[in-house]
């Protein structure tokens, strides 16, 4: 075992660094020191460059110029190997782990030299050993695939010490955990560097955890370091502030029309939904909802609760073993006639994978919805190729999706772009249930704005919208009552008035610790 | 089989089981060959091909040289050199190892049969078999427990491959290569490597499969010698969940089941003889049914098989 | 993120894609074709003489030309059975099951209704038959739908067991013992033939396939139906959330490609031998494979490849003579082909540059 605890961790530095991807310099001269046995937090939005500076300092990219120095002395990382020869580590967003195999079979995976022939029962006394030094322990012969995303999570971080790296990055390490198991890992995290143990860098956009568990913080814009300091100097608006450089720049939506939506019945009604989760253990308990014209309901809550197989039943995509859903008063069951009768539209999140065909045309996947039905289609069975291409032209203009020709595969579009297709797609019909699930994820902030704009728009004509996001902000920001959806519950409701954050956040985590119980 | 009319019920069940040990052993070895391939993520459909080039391979060699182990030996060399070929093919980013299977299924069927016409009337030294069953002077049973040491082979190799996977190196190396290609790259494994040698393995095998058909049972090269076994084998390998020992319980069942038609021929039986030869498939599909489900993938197929997806 | 391009007003006619298809597939021919002449060079004959001998083989007298069409009439609909389920993401490799339970609807149909006129007679056994390749096919669509059981491995297995109840039947029950020659079940009714078409010494059967592929691809490309395939073949989700009848489509894909490989082991029936038996099976599915994937999936290249392929079969028989060479170099160089194609296609998007390149 190369476990070699008596290893201090490192001091890296990283001087003028550059990085171009064709035309873009995702980093211009950056210079950054992490000092050893701390947290060192690394701030910025999409695309600000923090994925890319790792990157680099792990091998995984080759920087154009600049130096990577370790205590003083210079390094040359050309690849992911020289980096763990180092003793450098990542834990990336998605679990790397093989979720067939057992915990101690993940283990030994990432061990530079195998015994040809494996014998388990010293393998798991070793195991069990190093994880009794560890501030978190996990059963080796458990298989990965029954374990809950924190212990993944935790797992992740405990191989790389396992490995005997002191350096570690933590890229967006709480973004698939519940409050309650961010905060013990971090906690843990930062235990570990008090001890001497580590130097980590810590990838995040959640201010909350900077200014909890971070001692330095580096803060990214368009792949320049624009600040760095101490986090004691800090606070949440003056990181804000550095991250956007003015106050924040998100436009509040428009004040909203007083809708009679009190009157009115529900125009969508789930009523106790059960279904179960790609592992066969259920994932959505009990769900009742409903939603009335003009108004929109937000459902908050971290992710993996329950809310992405909600969206999926809702678009016809999962199965609910039990429950019932109405729209408009009528039982509904996702025919194409239904979907068109009742004007629901659907705005899921990854679009390229859940919403539209990659390998259709741009002019094609805007056809989607009304393909059947003049003016492109005659007695709905004959389809008319020579219609597509205005119907689709009009829709390119109206929506302002930037693309050379609406006979381009959807896939060579940006993300944005793919974004603004679905969107044109969904909208420009009438709508009277709208369903969106983290619209403004991945977005710029001009295009967020946008989106929200349209969704108020869509309010104010008196549909009813449902809004399923991780972002707490987004929820509070749009909704006129307020769900929070935890260990695949409807644990918690209020409306806009009486919305606390903080009461909020609790009840997002609180049913997951009865559950857990 | 001469003789077993007077053993009545128990020649049959003699014939069923010497036939179960004899017509399993090349499905034994096609369908371990085919687990290694689909444990590393790719699934080996021209593995039909690769049996009739084997068996060819086999019985021409062993027919130009004399001895059946070098034509055993010709026939894993020319069964690993098509699992290259499949292998090489495969390795190019997005092609699929489906398409190519057939294709290799056909290529090589047409070159086996290209090459082979030579050999098809001419007769060559077969491989010996292990009289076991010398302890009887019932001519019936003595034939009936003459078994090749292949199938003693097959039995060796099941376990040694079913204890290779969970206790060493390369075994863990070739699970993670075909249940997550992303952890294998993470950590540095060339996955293409692993695989190509995953598919000549198994062709290799595949091959030997082959030429125990042409040179121990039924033993002569002809156009008609395979009855589609290595296109069974991979429903075998499903049918056993991806596990060696469960490919030779498996095999020694299909084995069993196309055994009971020319053993009940025997004592008179002789209609539905096609039907007992359609026993092990739709056995095989009924199984498949049986374990099948709309929303999960099949438990233990491996995650980076694209028949499993 | 990507540079935007400004919105243009004009699109191209044709397309990058199909033109970029076409000379993979130039390039991917002419690559077997020097391997496979290589292999011939190996064995001591004269590449370029066997080339020339393919052709004429092929093309090159009216006598190889109606061979080639009577070699390619039966592929132009066998290749359907696994090019309509390959348009909503399915991979079928039933053909060849489909064909003889075919053929056997077929004989049943018409020895069972040989009271009837000559032409009804005919046309109701064809049908039959399709019904049957339908039904055989659908059940494996169902089987996907319904339980989730892999098409390819359930076509496969059902093959097989196609092919043992056709030996079962035909070697006993619906057997005709007055054929000594080989086993094949009674006959269907002479009036039922069909014959070829006048002037030519190939069947109809040609006449029907090329109708057949026509019909299918103004259905695939201008009919709402069509589109709803593609958007499935597209993206299962996609086609979930816009409400598509996905069940339907499975079931409807699947009985139609069975039908047209039932169609063509009907024909096999009706025009060719007049009973069913062994006959039926001599890869006419697996060829059908090979076409649809070389078309890409395209009815109105299956034509053509259908016809490619057709030659270098009928040249076998010519090959065989002139040059001693087996009848297995045709298989070898489909074979070939096959597997070139295969490859070539890793060069897709790569080949030509794209206006909307990443």
């Amino acid at each position: 075992m190369n476990n070699n605890r008596t290893t201090a961790p490192p001091d890296i530095e990283v001087i003028d660094l550059c990085k171009r991807f064709g035309a873009v310099r995702a980093l211009d001269r950056v210079s950054v020191k992490f000092r050893a046995g701390r947290i060192h937090a690394l701030l910025g939005e999409n695309g600000a460059g923090k994925s890319t500076l790792v990157k680099c300092l792990m091998g995984y990219y080759r920087a154009d110029a600049g130096q990577v120095m370790l205590d003083g002395q210079q390094q040359a990382v050309l690849h992911a190997r020289d980096a763990h020869a180092l003793g450098l580590g990542m834990v990336y967003q998605h679990f790397t782990l093989v979720p067939q195999m057992t915990v101690a079979e993940n283990f030994l995976l990432g061990r530079r030299r195998l015994p040809a022939i494996i014998d388990w029962r010293v393998e798991h006394r070793a195991l069990d050993e190093f994880m009794a030094s560890m501030p978190f322990r996990l059963d080796p012969r458990r298989m990965v695939a029954t374990l809950a995303a924190g212990e993944k999570q935790k797992l992740e971080i405990l191989k790389q010490l396992y490995l005997g790296r002191r350096f570690i990055v933590l890229d967006e390490p709480t973004s698939v955990l519940t409050p309650t198991e961010a905060d013990e890992v971090l906690t843990e995290v930062r235990r570990l560097t008090d001890a001497g143990l580590l130097t980590v860098v810590l990838i995040t956009h959640k201010l909350r955890e900077v200014m909890r568990f971070a001692q330095d913080v580096s803060v990214l814009r368009g792949g320049k370091v624009v600040a760095h300091t101490p986090v004691a100097a800090a606070s949440e608006p003056s990181l804000a502030k550095m991250m956007f450089g003015a106050p924040s720049s998100v436009e509040k939506p428009e004040p909203s029309r007083k809708s009679a939506s009190a009157t009115h019945d529900p125009y969508l009604e789930l009523e106790r939904i059960h279904a179960l989760g790609d592992r066969g253990t259920p994932a959505v308990i009990g769900v009742s909802i409903g939603v009335r014209p003009g108004e929109i309901v937000g459902i908050a809550g971290v992710s993996g609760n329950g809310q992405k197989e909600l969206v999926q039943i809702l678009a016809g995509q999962r199965e609910a073993h039990s429950g019932s859903m109405r729209v408009g008063g009528h039982a509904f069951h996702g025919t194409r006639r239904e979907l068109e009768r009742w004007g629901l539209s659907l705005l899921i999140e990854e679009p390229l994978v859940n919403a539209a065909v990659p390998s259709m045309s741009v002019a094609e996947n805007l056809a989607l919805r009304q393909f059947d039905r003049p003016p492109l289609a005659i007695a709905g069975w004959v389809l008319k190729r020579r219609a597509l291409r205005p119907f689709a032209r009009a829709l390119i203009a109206r929506y302002g999706i930037r693309v050379g020709s609406a006979s381009a595969p959807l896939q060579t579009l940006s993300g944005g772009n793919i974004q603004r297709t679905v969107l044109a797609r969904e909208l420009a019909r009438a709508v009277r249930l709208l369903i969106m699930q983290n619209p403004c994820f991945g977005l710029d902030v001009a295009a967020a704005t946008e989106i929200r704009r349209q969704i108020m728009r869509v309010r104010n004509d008196g549909a009813a919208v449902l809004l399923i996001s991780e972002d707490l902000d987004e929820v509070l920001d749009l909704s006129d009552r307020v769900l929070v959806m935890a260990g695949g519950r409807i644990s918690y409701e209020t409306d806009r008035a009486g919305a606390d954050r903080y009461e909020i956040g609790r009840h997002m985590t609180q049913a997951l610790a009865r559950l857990s119980a | 089989m001469t003789g077993t009319f007077d053993l009545g019920w128990w020649g049959v069940l003699l014939a069923v089981v010497a036939g179960a040990i004899r017509v399993s052993t090349p499905y034994l070895l096609v369908s371990l060959g085919e687990t290694l391939t689909e444990k590393s993520g790719r699934v080996n459909l021209g593995l039909e091909g690769t049996l009739v080039f084997g068996a060819m391979s086999a019985f021409a060699t062993c027919y130009l040289t004399g001895s059946p182990w070098l034509g055993m030996l010709a026939a894993g060399v020319a069964g690993s050199a098509l699992g290259l070929l499949h292998a090489a093919i495969c390795n190019l980013p997005r092609v699929n190892d489906v398409a190519v299977g057939i294709a290799l299924f056909i290529f090589g069927i047409g070159l086996a049969f290209f090459l082979g016409k030579p050999f098809i009337e001419p007769r060559a030294p077969m491989l010996p078999g292990l009289p076991l069953g010398n302890w009887s002077s019932n001519p019936a049973v003595r034939s009936a427990f003459e078994v090749s040491p292949m199938f003693f082979f097959g039995i060796v190799l099941a376990i040694v491959l079913e204890w290779s996977l969970k206790h060493t190196r390369w075994g863990l190396i070739l699970r993670i290569a075909g249940e997550s290609a992303d952890a294998a790259r993470a950590i540095g494994l060339r996955i293409n490597r692993i695989r190509t040698l995953a598919t000549m393995a198994g062709g290799f095998l595949s091959g030997l499969g082959g030429g125990f058909l042409s040179l121990y049972y039924p033993g002569n090269w002809n156009e008609g010698l395979s009855s589609g076994q290595g296109l069974m084998a991979i429903a075998l390998v499903i049918f056993a969940r991806w596990s060696p020992m469960r490919c030779f319980y498996a095999s020694l069942l299909f084995g069993g089941t196309a055994a009971i038609g020319p053993a009940v021929q025997t004592i008179g039986i002789t209609e539905g003889y096609y039907l007992f030869y359609a026993a092990p498939y739709v056995l095989t599909l009924g199984l498949l049914i049986y374990s099948s489900s709309p929303t999960r993938t099949l438990a233990g197929a491996p995650a980076e098989l694209s028949i499993s997806r | 993120m990507r540079e935007p391009y400004p919105a243009s007003q004009q699109d191209p006619g044709f397309s990058i894609e199909a033109l970029e298809s076409l000379l993979l597939a130039l390039l991917a021919i002419t690559a077997a074709a020097l391997l496979f002449g290589a292999f011939l060079a190996l064995q001591g004959h004269d590449a370029l003489a066997v080339y020339r001998t393919l052709y004429l083989g092929a093309f090159g007298t009216r006598f190889s030309l109606e061979s080639t069409l009577t070699q390619a009439a039966p592929l132009l609909l066998t290749a359907l059975c696994t090019l309509i389920p390959a348009r909503i993401g399915l991979l079928v490799i039933g053909a060849e099951g489909a064909v003889v339970m075919g053929g056997l609807g077929a004989a049943l149909a018409g020895v069972a209704l040989s009271d009837a006129p000559g032409a009804i007679g005919t046309v109701l056994t064809i049908a039959t038959g399709a019904l049957a390749g339908g039904l055989w096919i659908g059940a494996a669509g169902a089987l996907k739908h319904f339980r989730g059981v892999n098409e390819t491995i359930s076509t496969l297995l059902l093959n097989y067991i196609a092919i043992a109840l056709l030996n079962h039947l035909v070697s006993g029950p619906i057997r005709d013992f007055s054929q000594t020659l080989k086993a094949q079940s009674w006959s269907i009714p002479k009036s039922f033939m069909i014959g070829n078409i006048p002037g030519y010494s190939v069947h109809w059967g040609l006449l029907i396939g090329l109708v057949v592929c026509a019909v299918l691809h103004l259905v695939l490309r201008h009919t709402t139906l069509g589109f709803a395939m593609d958007i499935l073949g597209g993206n299962r989700r996609a086609a979930q959330m816009t409400g598509l009848p996905i069940g339907r489509l499975v079931l409807f894909a699947c009985f139609l490609g069975g039908a047209a490989a039932g169609l063509a082991g009907a024909i096999e029936v009706v025009a060719v031998h007049g009973a069913a038996s062994e006959s039926l099976v001599v890869g006419l599915g697996y060829a059908g494979i090979l076409v649809a994937f070389l078309a890409r999936q395209n009815p109105l290249a299956v034509v053509v490849v259908a016809l490619v392929l057709g030659g270098i079969s009928a040249s076998g028989g010519l090959l065989q003579r002139r040059f001693d060479i087996p009848h297995a170099a045709t298989t070898v160089l489909q074979g070939l082909i096959f597997l070139s194609v295969l490859a070539s296609g890793t060069f897709r998007g790569r080949l030509l540059p794209r206006r909307n390149a990443p």
